[in-house]
């Protein structure tokens, strides 16, 4: 059975904590993606945004930032992939690309960005940008932007370190390259000054899409997350998305859509189960974003009712293969190639 | 109450701080791809009581000149603040600070980031404010040229106003910042800070970078040769304080020390000597030139005296260090270069573990540090050397802790607590 008949499944932690009799400490959330690595699934995504409003009071902030989150996670997992978000609003993009690749060190090769095509206004309002960007220039801004973090994450060849003490030679100068990045937003000399990731490149997962951005993330996105929505109008969504990979030159296999996914908790494990089968089969996406509240209780709700049926029908992969986060989504080497 | 004890910081840079600490046999060559190695790192460290591992940081490369920067082990490394949330989880104790500009940043998002590194280390973390000076990293964030001293600096001061609102839950969404370089409209999203707020460290030793510190610091780094110029500079430091209604011991000052330390005096000059033989010349050049914000010290004769250099606009205190220590000692370039190459102009202590504690006893006593910053040659081993020869012998002399009395990196230091 070739791989593209088995889903890829993450989940994603809300950023807030509905119960607010559990603790929100470190040692809680190490839990949870210790069951969710136990479990097999390919990763798991960090959110990084306050609750919008205090009309979401319930929902006690998370006191953590994603990539530090990351980094302590990392230490305490093994094979599952970690995806953080991170704004291109927050972050200027030479300290984005280097926390990501220095994460995907710490982690061995198991790091993603999650970075969103949307603007948040509580960021430009905190960043020093009240006024924002338009909608077009917000989407040339993040699209340079991108460019820049994937350019960087190059600037290091696999073999570029010779550790030669003997020699004096601890890398070899042609091996490492500057991006000289001049854009319309950004310039960026690089290279960084962190070693090349033991995966190729940090995944990058986009989310946040509008029609207009869909030829950005064709060209550039390694993992597409799409709005949960009627199978018929996502059977369409994946069909053009793969046509404008394929227009990009670029392997219909080295993007992989996931189909956003939050209403599991009130469902029955069979009924689960048998809608992400029907979603899967009939080509609407390569697998589900599981978005559920950092809670050990629904993680063992799917983990242990609805896993086992997706298992016994063929459909997700027995155990991690590999062990990077590229070879749990069956991807090659970095995206925007 | 117990006598005043000395604070101690383990900074963590690359394989070693010595230029060629890379070369040496024992050194741990993969360091800046090898997370495990600093987990252990900061494991001796704790287990020697110190109060806290430090990183510093640029974001770029140290060098322009590629090969002389592929001639050392600092091109590569670990971003420090995704490096220390790792070390976070995997130490209890001890303090966690790292370097961050206030150039390339937003104070929001740096607030933001150390505050939740203080939440998982459970109140240990510390920030050091620097301003960057470097060209190289000025060329990563779109700048044409770099903002002069001042500029920096100005901006610096705003920064940090705003960070500390943010910490202290001072500025919402009825009193926003809106200043010369930034504005901020909401608190952080995070809570309140295990420790209060995490810790503040400043390393500039300009008159306007020391009444940064006077103003905001609660620790201040420093380099200083003899016991004449740190004396001095404490002295100065300390006497600022009042003008901001701060007392002499809201901050403690930390000369940076580079030891190398063995069993025998002996010894210990044959491990230096080892290391200093593997500098290549041109690196040690390029090394002392970039102190020196000049680009052709490698035209002059190498064997002659510094020539006369023009005032530099980025690192003035610094170079007036060395110019003095060249004309003071009637150094070579080789020489000079060498022994800067060698501690970066840092404080260097050759010998057994009771020398090198009468040395930080004598300037620690004498009213020149209330601590060091312990900058080892090579790692582990001279970290270990470091914790096993010379924290015992300063333990039984009483002027270090034998084991940690508080949870929180401000009770390490013994600072207040911000309300």
């Amino acid at each position: 059975m070739g791989d593209n008949a088995r889903m890829h499944l993450a989940v994603s932690l809300l950023s807030g904590i509905a119960d607010p009799g559990v603790e929100a400490e470190f040692s809680h959330l190490a839990s949870f993606v210790q069951k969710a690595e136990a479990a097999g699934l390919d990763m798991v995504l960090l959110a990084d945004s306050a609750p919008a409003s205090d009309g979401d009071a319930a929902n006690s902030p998370m006191p953590f930032e994603a990539t530090t989150l990351l980094a302590a996670l990392a230490t305490v997992t093994s094979k599952i992939g970690l995806v953080a978000a991170a704004s291109t609003i927050a972050h200027q993009p030479y300290n984005l690309a280097r926390r990501f690749a220095s994460l995907d060190i710490i982690s061995h090769g198991r790091t993603g960005w999650n970075a969103t095509m949307a603007q948040n206004p509580r960021e430009t309002a905190n960043f020093s940008r009240p006024e924002g960007f338009s909608s077009g220039d917000f989407r040339r801004r993040t699209e340079e932007y991108i460019s820049i973090v994937q350019g960087l994450w190059q600037g290091w060849d696999a073999d570029a370190l010779l550790f030669d003490k003997s020699g004096g030679r601890f890398h070899d100068p042609e091996k490492m390259h500057l991006l000289d990045h001049k854009g319309e937003f950004f310039s960026v000399c690089g290279p960084l000054n962190v070693a090349r990731s033991p995966q190729d490149a940090p995944v990058l997962v986009l989310s946040g899409l509008s029609e207009p951005d869909l030829d950005i993330a064709a060209r550039t996105a390694d993992v597409i997350l799409l709005d949960e929505r009627p199978i018929d109008d996502a059977k369409a969504h994946y069909a053009d998305l793969r046509r404008r990979v394929a227009a990009c030159g670029r392997d219909l296999d080295a993007v992989k859509v996931l189909m956003n996914v939050s209403s599991i908790a009130d469902s029955k494990p069979a009924a689960v189960a048998d809608s992400l089968e029907e979603g899967f089969r009939a080509k609407s996406c390569d697998g589900f974003n599981i978005i559920m509240p950092a809670q050990l209780s629904a993680l063992d709700d799917f983990v242990d009712l609805v896993l086992p049926e997706l298992r016994r029908r063929g459909l997700f992969r027995e155990s991690y293969r590999g062990a990077t986060l590229r070879s749990h989504l069956g991807l090659a080497g970095g995206g925007g190639q | 109450m117990t006598a005043r004890q000395m604070k101690l910081g383990a900074f963590l840079w690359a394989t070693g701080h010595h230029i060629a600490a890379w070369r040496h046999p024992k050194a741990h060559v993969t360091a800046g791809i090898d997370i495990d190695h600093y987990i252990q790192l900061a494991r001796t460290a704790e287990a020697a009581k110190f109060d806290m591992v430090f990183c510093e940081d640029a974001a770029g490369l140290r060098e322009a000149n590629v090969g002389i920067a592929s001639q050392t082990s600092r091109s590569i490394g670990f971003e420090p603040i995704s490096l220390l949330s790792a070390l976070a989880v995997q130490t209890s104790r001890i303090g966690l600070v790292s370097t961050a500009s206030t150039s390339y940043n937003e104070p929001y998002g740096l607030a933001r980031t150390f505050l939740s590194l203080d939440h998982l280390s459970g109140g240990r973390a510390g920030w050091n404010l620097v301003t960057s000076a470097s060209p190289i990293e000025a060329a990563n964030f779109g700048s044409t040229g770099l903002r002069p001293h001042a500029d920096r600096y100005e901006r610096a001061r705003e920064f940090a106003e705003v960070v500390a609102r943010l910490w202290h839950g001072k500025l919402d969404g009825a009193s926003g910042h809106d200043g010369q370089s930034f504005s901020v409209r909401d608190p952080l999203d995070l809570p309140r800070s295990p420790q209060g707020a995490p810790v503040l460290v400043q390393a500039g030793a300009s008159d306007v970078g020391r009444d940064l510190a006077a103003r905001t610091a609660d620790v201040v780094f420093t380099a200083a040769q003899t016991f004449e110029e740190a004396k001095a500079f404490y002295d100065d430091l300390k006497g600022r304080l009042a003008a901001y209604g701060r007392e002499p011991d809201d901050i403690k000052i930390m000369p940076g020390v580079a030891p190398v330390v063995a069993e025998t005096e002996a010894e210990a000059r044959e491990k230096y000597e080892e290391l200093q033989e593997l500098i290549p010349d041109d690196v040690g050049v390029a090394l002392l030139s970039s102190y020196l914000s000049i680009s052709d010290l490698w035209r002059c004769p190498i064997d002659g005296p510094l020539p006369e250099l023009p005032p530099s606009e980025s690192m003035q205190s610094r170079q007036a260090l060395v110019i003095e220590q060249s004309r003071r000692d009637n150094l070579s370039i080789r020489q000079l270069a060498r022994h800067f190459a060698g501690a970066r102009g840092h404080w260097r202590i050759v010998g057994t573990a009771a020398q090198v504690a009468d040395e930080l006893q004598a300037r620690f006593e004498g009213g020149a540090a209330d601590g060091f910053n312990v900058m080892p040659s090579y790692f582990p081993g001279e970290l270990d050397a470091f914790a096993t020869l010379v924290v015992p012998e300063l333990q039984r002399r009483g002027l270090f802790r034998r084991d940690y009395e508080g949870r929180t990196l401000r009770d390490h230091l013994g600072l207040k607590r911000p309300v």
